[in-house]
């Protein structure tokens, strides 16, 4: 992997400051989380589940509107924007979640050639074609996953991990300036796991990406992350290097009845 | 199951009553209950065996009189066949014309808005309750006889039919594809071409090709009542006593179901 070979901006930062997200139900997934993550800086998100780390990669990710707090892509104010400009901003934050979230019954090209689609607004491209100008980069975003020998083959004939990949190098094709992951190994075996931690601690280290990556496993988060974020009940309980946190701040967060 | 024997209970001494007494008891009287409805409907449709029976001399008659089939008639079937074909193939296609934009309003993951989905779902379930034979005889009124007020008929009711199944597709559907286009920055237009249609597409085109098959036997019924096909030459030649005439018209008309029928599975599985 070439550095800085998939974005043309620079890498930004990911201020999120002081999120708050009261649901319309009245439950309070985050109160008051702060993270500022510089580029090529990888960041674990643990907690049990309820905890908030999935409402907060949502609220950063501009999926969902906090109720109260700010998210800053590179200096531009997520929060306030709507329609156009949101999608505008969107495009610099590449997205991996706990499933592909591939087009299964169409081939794998395309499927990162979507990734694109945000720089070719047109009547084309709105009417279902795809932007074949952008092949060959698309091809080098499947390259930078391993997987350039599968850009023909349909998508729903690849495996939990290959489909993962795939997803990544549809991330790429959007030209990031952050890679948020919502759970990326979740469903995945251990060793189709480690290629997807290789893969996105990569992105950080050669790439310079800041990474936001929301993880079950402490044990992945202590090897692959920079920093480790700790949330209980939509509270931040420790931010800290991944090296130094203990066993036992670790424990803490899954301790109790936890909602 | 709020009540027992009309007595309203607390909720712990029906949770103690229901397992006992409800297995005996509800299948006795779910079958009694169906022995009433049945007995009244057989009352009320004034259902005589014996009439069968006293019946089947003029049965055999008109057999007799139906055997062999007018063959020499068979090149004058083939315009009303043609036109049979023709009103479902026009209907069906006009059908999911109208049908695709009216699932997507009707759909509630992919509504723009309120007013739009009950708009839709108004309009869907209204050309649903109607017939389509109820459809033919309006539009018979309206634009006269022949095969376009049956084709108008056809492709009414589809539109009910179809929008309705359509919408349950688009409601079925994986919203994750959805998600991430979204956050590839892709508008909302490349979001509907780019991950809706490909997910959906499929069973849309299977679904059409089951309703085509089915307006195929619609249309036939229609020209009874003056909306041209193999209906309306039906009914001329009962109409003449030509049983011959009559056979060989029930004839073609099995042949053009059979094969619309293996056709339309045929396709259908091949795109699943």
């Amino acid at each position: 992997m070439h550095p800085a070979m998939f974005h043309t901006a620079a890498p930004g930062m990911i201020e999120a400051e002081n999120l708050v997200m009261r649901y319309p139900t009245g439950r309070l997934a985050l109160s008051g989380a702060t993270l500022t993550i510089a580029p090529g800086d990888l960041v674990a998100v643990l907690g049990h589940n309820g905890s908030g780390k999935s409402t907060m990669l949502r609220c950063i990710a501009g999926l969902l509107r906090p109720t109260a707090g700010a998210v800053r892509v590179a200096g531009e104010e997520l929060t306030r924007l709507t329609g156009r400009k949101l999608a505008d901003a969107r495009m610099a934050l590449g997205m991996i979640f706990q499933h592909g979230h591939l087009v299964r019954r169409r081939s794998v090209i395309a499927n990162v050639l979507c990734g694109t689609l945000g720089r070719h607004r047109g009547v084309a491209t709105s009417l279902g074609a795809l932007p074949w100008s952008e092949a060959d980069f698309a091809e080098q975003c499947l390259d930078a996953v391993g997987l350039a020998s599968l850009a023909r083959q349909r998508a729903d004939t690849l495996s939990g991990g290959q489909a993962q990949r795939v997803a990544i190098a549809r991330a790429l094709a959007q030209r990031p300036q952050a890679m948020l992951a919502d759970e990326p190994v979740a469903s995945l075996d251990p060793e189709a796991a480690e290629e997807i931690m290789r893969l996105l601690r990569g992105l950080a280290s050669n790439e310079g990406l800041p990474v936001v990556c929301v993880l079950h496993q402490p044990e992945l988060a202590r090897r692959y992350a920079d920093r480790i974020l700790g949330l209980r009940q939509g509270r931040t309980v420790f931010l800290d290097d991944a090296e130094t946190v203990t066993p036992q701040q670790i424990a803490s967060l899954y301790e109790g009845n936890a909602p | 199951m709020n009540q027992i024997d009309g007595i309203a209970l607390p909720a712990e001494a029906r949770q103690a009553l229901l397992p006992r007494h409800a297995s005996r008891a509800l299948p006795f009287f779910g079958v009694l209950l169906f022995l009433v409805v049945l007995g009244q409907a057989a009352i009320v449709v004034q259902a005589r065996p014996q009439d069968l029976i006293s019946g089947a001399h003029g049965m055999a008659d008109i057999l007799r009189r139906s055997f062999p089939p007018d063959f020499s008639k068979i090149g004058d079937t083939f315009e009303p066949a043609l036109e049979t074909l023709d009103i479902a193939i026009f209907g069906t296609t006009a059908a999911v014309l109208m049908a695709l934009p009216l699932a997507v309003l009707a759909a509630r993951n992919t509504t723009p808005a309120r007013p739009f989905y009950v708009l839709a779902r108004g309009i869907i379930a209204l050309c649903r309750s109607v017939p389509d034979l109820v459809w033919a005889l309006l539009f018979v009124t309206a634009v006269g006889l022949g095969p376009f007020p049956g084709a108008l008929a056809v492709s009414v009711h589809s539109i009910g039919m179809l929008g309705r199944l359509f919408s349950e597709v688009v409601e079925d559907m994986d919203m994750g594809p959805v998600e991430a286009l979204t956050m590839a920055g892709a508008s909302r237009l490349q979001v509907f071409s780019h991950a809706v249609v490909p997910s959906v597409l499929p069973s849309l085109l299977g679904i059409a090709l089951y309703r085509l098959d089915e307006n195929i036997r619609a249309s036939l019924v229609l020209g009874f009542v003056g909306a041209g096909g193999l209906g309306f030459q039906l009914l001329t030649a009962m109409n003449l006593f030509q049983y011959r005439t009559v056979s060989l018209l029930l004839l073609v008309t099995f042949g053009i179901v059979m094969v619309a029928e293996r056709l339309s599975a045929a396709l259908r599985a091949r795109i699943a």
